[in-house]
């Protein structure tokens, strides 16, 4: 049984933090880690959370957006039979990830293809960087 | 009983591996994109009418997975797709792309020319049907 309600993620808040997971990011070590495997990335206009979630249909995941939290749910239904070998997990998982930036509710979106998923989360406007235009006082430098 | 199916090479069985396959340390190199190799976990699992190799291949499509049969041994690779969103910036990561490899010994019991693979949301199912002579057959008892 895959039954996981530990593994609160918390997104970097300080550029130290980010900086520290950066450091650990480009070792895949075989480190125990939480069930499915995520991956977090972010650019201007959003974060995109890929989950790698083989062998379970896309019906059988619950994906839920809280005030604070996505929270991934969802179960692999093991097959009938007499087992030789057994790697794959099966049952129920559920991960957390905390999310500390506002993000934009209704342009949330999610896609599966080959058995990971991927959710858009877009930045909320409020947050989002801008460019801030200089003006130019009016009739120009003496 | 044995198992009619095993694995060359056959290491310790990891279950429970939270981390859903055994890393190799071999990566391999030449090809474009340095792309690490790694043993897909995997479920064998026997049912009535043969057994089934379930097989997690997350980001595999179907054009990137090959199943060669060569002699009595099964050899499954399959290339992953997977690749993060445009120029993003890494937070956190827990997977990559990766090529998926792992071999198998069919016994004489499986009919090779009836094996079916079915590839689905990231999952092979490789089907291995018993040869008609392996099946589990009644023996009638007749009167004397």
């Amino acid at each position: 049984m895959v039954i996981d309600f530990s593994t609160l993620y918390d997104m970097p808040k300080s550029f130290e933090s980010m900086f520290d997971e950066m450091s650990r990011l480009h070792s895949f070590s075989s480190r125990r880690t939480a069930y499915p495997l995520l991956n977090v990335h972010e650019n201007d206009d959003g974060y995109t959370v890929d989950v790698s979630v083989p062998g379970v249909a896309p019906g059988d995941v619950e994906l839920t957006l809280t005030d604070r939290n996505l929270i991934i749910k969802g179960e692999r239904k093991p097959t009938e039979g007499r087992y030789f070998r057994q790697e794959r997990l099966s049952g129920s998982f559920q991960r957390i990830l905390s999310l500390n930036v506002p993000v934009d509710r209704d342009r949330v979106s999610a896609r599966s293809e080959n058995g990971i998923l991927r959710v858009t989360l877009p930045k909320a406007e409020a947050v989002k960087p801008r460019k801030i235009a200089i003006e130019a006082p009016a009739g120009g430098v003496q | 009983m044995m198992p009619d199916i095993t694995e060359r090479n056959a290491s310790v069985a990891r279950t429970g591996d939270a981390s859903g396959a055994e890393r190799s340390a071999s990566v391999r190199e030449g090809s474009a994109a340095r792309i690490e190799r790694v043993s897909p976990a995997t479920d064998i699992i026997e049912q009535a009418d043969g057994f089934h190799i379930l097989m997690d291949l997350p980001g595999v499509p179907p054009e990137g997975l090959t199943i060669d049969l060569e002699e009595n041994e099964v050899t499954v690779t399959g290339r992953s797709s997977y690749a993060p969103a445009g120029s993003d910036r890494r937070m956190h990561a827990e997977f990559d792309a990766v090529e998926f490899v792992r071999t198998f010994t069919l016994s004489d019991m499986v009919d090779r020319e009836r094996i079916r693979a079915v590839l689905k949301d990231g999952m092979l199912n490789l089907f291995l049907p018993k040869a008609e002579a392996a099946k589990p057959r009644r023996i009638e008892i007749s009167q004397g």
